[in-house]
C-alpha cells in the first residue's frame, strides 16, 4: 500500500525541477532552431507549429508548470524574433492560440497523470494479488509436503502393524481405495492395480468365502459395522490369518455411501499367542511334575496325616461301642464319642481333598485367596514330615491381610518346596531345629511371606545360584524346586529370594502383589478347595 | 526320680489333639483314668511321672520323640510300662522299642481290645 500512497503524492514526472524547466527551454530552443533553418532555406514559416510541438512535449514529459513556461517562452520568441512587425491583433491571436493549447495540454497532462495513477494503483493491486498467490502456493506446497510425510508415516505404521485400510462401495459399486498394505496382506501385486471385490474374494480361503459374504450382506442390509476373521490364500499357497473390520458411511438422509475399514494380518500375533499358551502349558506341566515328585517323597508323611484322624475316629467308634455295650449303657457318652467320629472322619476327608487338589493337574486358575489359609493347610500336611526330624514349626501369620489373586495350588506348591528345603537343611544339624513362617503386609502393594530355618544355611555365593535350573546341593535333588517356585511367584507378579548368613540358617522371602480390586462375594471364599 | 506302683493312672503323650482326646475317651469307656500330654517335654516337666502306671506314647513328635522319652525315663531309672503307638513303625523301630522295655508296639489305628488288654496287663503288674 505504501507504494500506492507514494504515487498519489507525486503525480508528475519524477525528474528534478531544473531538468523539467531545462526541457521547456531546450524544446523551445529546438523549435527556434528548426524554424530558423526553415527560414534560411526560404521554406514556409513554421515556428508556430514547432512551438506548439515544443509546448506539447514539455507538457507531456516535464509537467504543467514547465509547459506554461514553454508557452510563454514560445510567445516571446515568436513576438521578438520571427514577426516583430505584426499587428497587435495578430500577436494577440497567436498568444491566444498558445494559451488555449497550453490549457488543453494542462488538461491532457492531468488526464495522463490520472491514468498513470490508475495504472499504478492497478499494478499495485495486481502485485499484491500476485504476492498473495505466491504465498498461497508456498503454503500449499508446505501442506502438500506435510501431507506426503503424514502419508509416509501412515504407510509405515500400516506396514509395521500389518494393517491395511480400504474404502468400498457396496454393489453396484466396487473397491474405491486400497492401501499399499492391503496389497501386501492380501497378496496382490500393486502393479496390477486396485483389485475388484470379486478378486479380493478369490483370495479368501474357500471355506471362509460363504461366511464372509453373508456377514457383509447382512451388515450392508442393516447399514451396520461388520467384523470377521478369515484366512487368506496367497498365490504361493501360503495361508495367513486375517481380520477385517468395516464401518458404514451414511449421507445426511441416512443412505449408505460406502464402507471404510481395515484388513489386519494377525498370523504372527496368533502364532505368538499359541506359543505363549504352549509355554504356559509346559510350565504348568513342569510345575505339576515337580509337585508330584515332592508329593512322592512325602507319601509316608501324608499317609500319617490321614492316619491321625482315622485313628481318632476308630478310637471314638470303639469308645462309643463300649459305652453302649456296657451292663449299664451310657448314651450321653456314646453320643459324644460318635460325634467325635464324625468330626475326625471329616477331617480325614479334608486332608485327602487337600492332597488331591495338590496332585490334580488342572488349568491354572487365579482366584482370591487368603495366604494364611493356604499356609495353614500346607503346614498341616507337612507337620508330620517336620516331626520326623524333630523340627518344630512356628507360624506368625499377620492378622487382617488382604486376599491375593493367586493360583492356590501353585502358591501352596511354592510353600511346600520352601518348607521341604528348610526341613532338608535342618535334618543334619545338632542345634535346635526350628522353622518360622511369617506373613505380613510389606507395604500398600504387596504381602511378604518369609520362611526362616535354623539349618545349615546358604553360602553367599549360592544365594542366587540356588534358583538356577538343575542347581542342587542335595545328593538326590534334581535342582528344579526353587527354579519352578521362582517362576510361579514371578508369574504372579511377586518376587522370591533368599537371605541369611552362612551357617546361621536360611530365610526365603516371597512377595505377592495385593490386587487393586477387592474380591466380591462370589470369589471371596475359596481359600481351600 | 522314683516311680511308685500303687497308682492306676495312664499317661498319654501324643502331639495330635484328636488322637489324644479320643484315646482318653476310649480309656474312660474302659474304666481307666488317664492324663494327656501334648509333648514328651510336657510330660517330663510334670509331676505325673511318679503316679503314672502305664505310658502310652506316640513315637514321632516334634521335639523329643517317643523313643527318646523312653530312653530318658530309663536313664532316670523310672521304668514305666510303655505302649508305643505309631502310624509308620517299621520292624527296626519296633525291635528297638521292645528291647528298651516297651510292653507293646501298636500301629495306628489300633484295635481297642488289644490296647485295653495291654493297658490292663500293665496296670496289673
Amino acid at each position: 500500500m505504501s507504494n500506492l500512497d507514494n504515487i498519489k503524492r507525486n503525480p508528475g514526472p519524477a525528474a528534478s525541477a531544473a531538468l523539467r524547466y531545462g526541457l521547456a527551454l531546450a524544446s523551445v530552443v529546438a523549435a527556434l532552431g528548426l524554424a530558423s533553418a526553415f527560414q534560411y532555406f526560404h521554406l514556409p514559416q513554421t515556428f508556430g507549429a514547432f512551438a506548439l510541438s515544443a509546448i506539447a512535449i514539455t507538457f507531456w514529459y516535464a509537467g504543467t508548470a514547465p509547459g506554461i513556461f514553454a508557452a510563454v517562452l514560445s510567445s516571446i520568441v515568436r513576438d521578438f524574433l520571427f514577426e516583430p512587425n505584426t499587428s497587435a491583433e495578430s500577436r494577440i491571436l497567436f498568444d491566444l492560440v498558445f494559451l488555449v493549447f497550453a490549457l488543453l495540454m494542462t488538461r491532457v497532462a492531468r488526464m495522463r497523470n490520472q491514468l498513470e495513477l490508475r495504472v499504478a494503483e492497478r499494478t499495485a493491486e495486481l502485485t499484491q494479488l500476485n504476492d498473495n498467490l505466491k504465498c498461497e502456493i508456498t503454503k500449499h506446497k508446505q501442506v502438500e509436503a506435510e501431507l506426503r510425510l503424514s502419508e509416509a508415516y501412515l504407510a509405515e505404521a500400516q506396514r509395521l502393524s500389518h494393517t491395511g485400510s480400504w474404502a468400498w462401495s457396496p454393489p453396484p459399486g466396487d473397491i474405491r481405495y486400497w492401501s499399499e498394505e492391503c496389497y501386501r496382506v492380501q497378496g496382490f501385486d500393486p502393479k496390477g492395480g486396485q483389485p475388484r471385490f470379486e478378486e479380493f474374494l478369490q483370495r479368501v480361503h474357500p471355506e471362509d468365502q460363504a461366511r464372509i459374504v453373508e456377514v457383509i450382506d447382512r451388515a450392508v442390509r442393516e447399514k451396520e459395522d461388520f467384523e470377521f476373521d478369515y484366512r487368506i490364500v496367497h498365490p504361493n499357497g501360503e495361508i495367513r490369518d486375517a481380520r477385517s473390520i468395516g464401518h458404514p458411511i451414511l449421507n445426511p438422509s441416512g443412505g449408505l455411501v460406502e464402507y471404510v475399514g481395515t484388513i489386519i494380518d494377525v498370523t504372527d500375533r496368533r502364532q505368538a499367542e499359541m506359543e505363549r499358551k504352549r509355554l504356559h502349558e509346559a510350565q504348568a506341566d513342569l510345575a505339576h511334575a515337580s509337585r508330584m515328585t515332592t508329593m512322592g517323597e512325602l507319601t509316608a508323611s501324608l499317609a500319617h496325616e490321614v492316619n491321625q484322624p482315622i485313628t481318632a475316629a476308630v478310637n471314638g467308634a470303639s469308645a462309643c461301642v463300649r459305652w453302649l455295650t456296657r451292663d449299664d449303657p451310657d448314651v450321653r457318652e456314646a453320643r459324644e464319642a460318635a460325634s467325635g467320629v464324625i468330626r475326625n472322619a471329616k477331617r480325614a476327608a479334608d486332608i485327602i481333598n487337600r492332597i488331591r487338589s495338590l496332585s490334580k493337574k488342572g488349568e491354572s486358575k487365579r482366584q482370591f485367596a487368603d495366604v494364611n489359609g493356604l499356609i495353614r493347610d500346607i503346614v498341616a500336611l507337612l507337620r508330620n514330615e517336620a516331626n520326623r526330624y524333630s523340627i518344630s514349626i512356628h507360624t506368625d501369620l499377620g492378622a487382617d491381610l488382604p486376599k491375593v489373586m493367586v493360583d492356590s495350588v501353585q502358591v501352596q506348591q511354592v510353600m511346600m518346596n520352601l518348607i521341604m528345603n528348610s526341613i532338608d537343611a535342618m535334618k543334619e544339624v545338632e542345634q535346635r531345629r526350628e522353622l518360622a513362617i511369617q506373613t505380613r503386609r510389606a507395604d500398600d502393594s504387596q504381602l511378604l511371606i518369609s520362611i526362616r530355618d535354623t539349618g545349615v544355611g546358604l553360602p553367599p555365593q549360592h544365594k542366587e545360584q540356588i534358583f538356577d535350573a538343575f542347581f542342587t546341593t542335595k545328593p538326590d535333588g534334581i535342582g528344579m524346586g526353587l527354579r519352578i517356585s521362582r517362576t510361579i511367584i514371578e508369574s504372579h507378579g511377586g518376587r522370591l529370594w533368599a537371605t541369611g548368613e552362612d551357617s546361621q540358617g536360611a530365610c526365603f522371602n516371597c512377595t505377592l502383589p495385593i490386587p487393586l480390586e477387592k474380591p466380591d462375594k462370589t470369589t471371596a471364599d475359596n481359600t481351600n478347595g | 526320680m522314683s516311680c511308685p506302683k500303687e497308682s492306676k493312672l495312664v499317661a498319654i503323650v501324643d502331639d495330635d489333639d484328636a488322637v489324644r482326646g479320643t484315646l482318653q475317651g476310649l480309656l474312660r469307656s474302659a474304666g481307666f483314668s488317664s492324663k494327656a500330654f501334648e509333648s514328651a517335654e510336657e510330660f517330663l516337666g510334670s509331676d505325673y511321672q511318679r503316679e503314672t502306671a502305664c505310658l502310652i506314647t506316640d513315637i514321632r513328635m516334634p521335639g523329643i520323640s517317643g523313643l527318646e522319652l523312653q530312653a530318658r525315663l530309663n536313664a532316670a531309672r523310672c521304668r514305666i510300662p510303655t505302649i508305643f503307638i505309631t502310624a509308620h513303625g517299621d520292624e527296626e523301630m519296633r525291635f528297638q522299642a521292645l528291647r528298651a522295655g516297651a510292653v507293646e508296639f501298636l500301629p495306628k489305628p489300633f484295635d481297642d481290645e488289644v490296647l485295653i488288654e495291654t493297658v490292663r496287663a500293665a496296670l496289673d503288674r
